[in-house]
């Protein structure tokens, strides 16, 4: 059975592209959210293999999301999909439970990568 | 508004830039504005918060959007549809997010707020009265503007 992920972004085109990138390797996309409170909300009634995870997005940011889907299943993996690469947000994400962090823009072969080591 | 502000902006616009447009641009002349000021048919606005403040706003013509969404997403768009105002939103994001970690590298830890598209004709923008640095970036898809307005935050 195909590996179920959850994709979170508030820019459609980042959706589409991270489903396109998913779907053509074999994945099956559950669930498109728009920000951080969809996402926790979708990942409770899915419970999705794996999420990604934006940042900056309207009415709950990525690394609150995180923190919120953690309370939900400790052992759910998250890989941040942001284009903010600083240091000091890849350390709040690590230390809100993500388990990779992606800096976009990105090659379609560093997302499945990381989807990869996490679910296989 | 500080130049040390203005190299993260222009090194992430061309990485950014090179990678989601598989070509390196050139930028044009540097230029100064007593305040934001764009007159583009299609802006968009991101702003930075935390311990510099301000705003970044990508101005461009409505054919430059159309052939960097086209590009983005891959195939040539018929209308500018939520997709393709979508792409170009999250190129700017990119830039912005991107220049955000160069700054965080100097000492500056900021966030940015999720980008807003003003798109039509006429459409003059006058915000805040920090002075902005205007960079002109050169792509095979047309003119980029980057209009830089940023403080320090007291």
């Amino acid at each position: 059975m195909a590996k179920r992920v959850l994709i979170t972004d508030d820019a459609l085109f980042m959706r589409v592209t991270l489903k396109n990138i998913l779907t053509k390797n074999g994945y099956e996309v559950v669930g498109e959210a728009c920000n951080g409170r969809e996402s926790v909300e979708m990942y409770k009634s899915l419970m999705p293999d794996v999420v990604t995870m934006d940042i900056t997005m309207p009415e709950m940011d990525g690394i609150s999301a995180v923190r919120e889907i953690k309370k939900v299943d400790a052992n759910a993996k998250v890989i941040m999909c942001t284009a903010m690469g600083q240091k000091n947000m890849v350390m709040e994400a690590v230390q809100a439970g993500a388990k990779d962090f992606i800096i976009k823009p990105f090659q379609p072969e560093k997302v499945l990568e990381s989807v990869q080591k996490l679910i296989g | 508004m500080k130049v040390e502000y203005i190299n993260p902006f222009v090194s992430a616009s061309f990485s950014v830039l090179e990678s989601c447009l598989g070509q390196q641009p050139t930028k044009g002349q540097l230029s100064m504005r007593p305040a934001v000021f764009t007159s583009h048919q299609c802006n968009i606005i991101t702003g930075v918060t935390g311990m510099i403040e301000g705003q970044v706003i990508y101005g461009m013509s409505l054919i430059t959007a159309d052939k960097i969404a086209s590009k983005m997403i891959g195939e040539p768009i018929r209308t500018f549809d939520q997709l393709a105002a979508s792409a170009i939103a999250e190129l700017a994001n990119m830039i912005t997010g991107n220049a955000m970690s160069h700054l965080s590298s100097a000492g500056f830890v900021c966030d940015i707020t999720p980008p807003t598209i003003i798109r039509g004709t006429n459409v003059k923008l006058s915000t805040l009265s920090i002075p902005a640095l205007v960079i002109p970036v050169n792509t095979e898809q047309g003119e980029i503007e980057l209009t830089v307005s940023l403080r320090e935050r007291k």
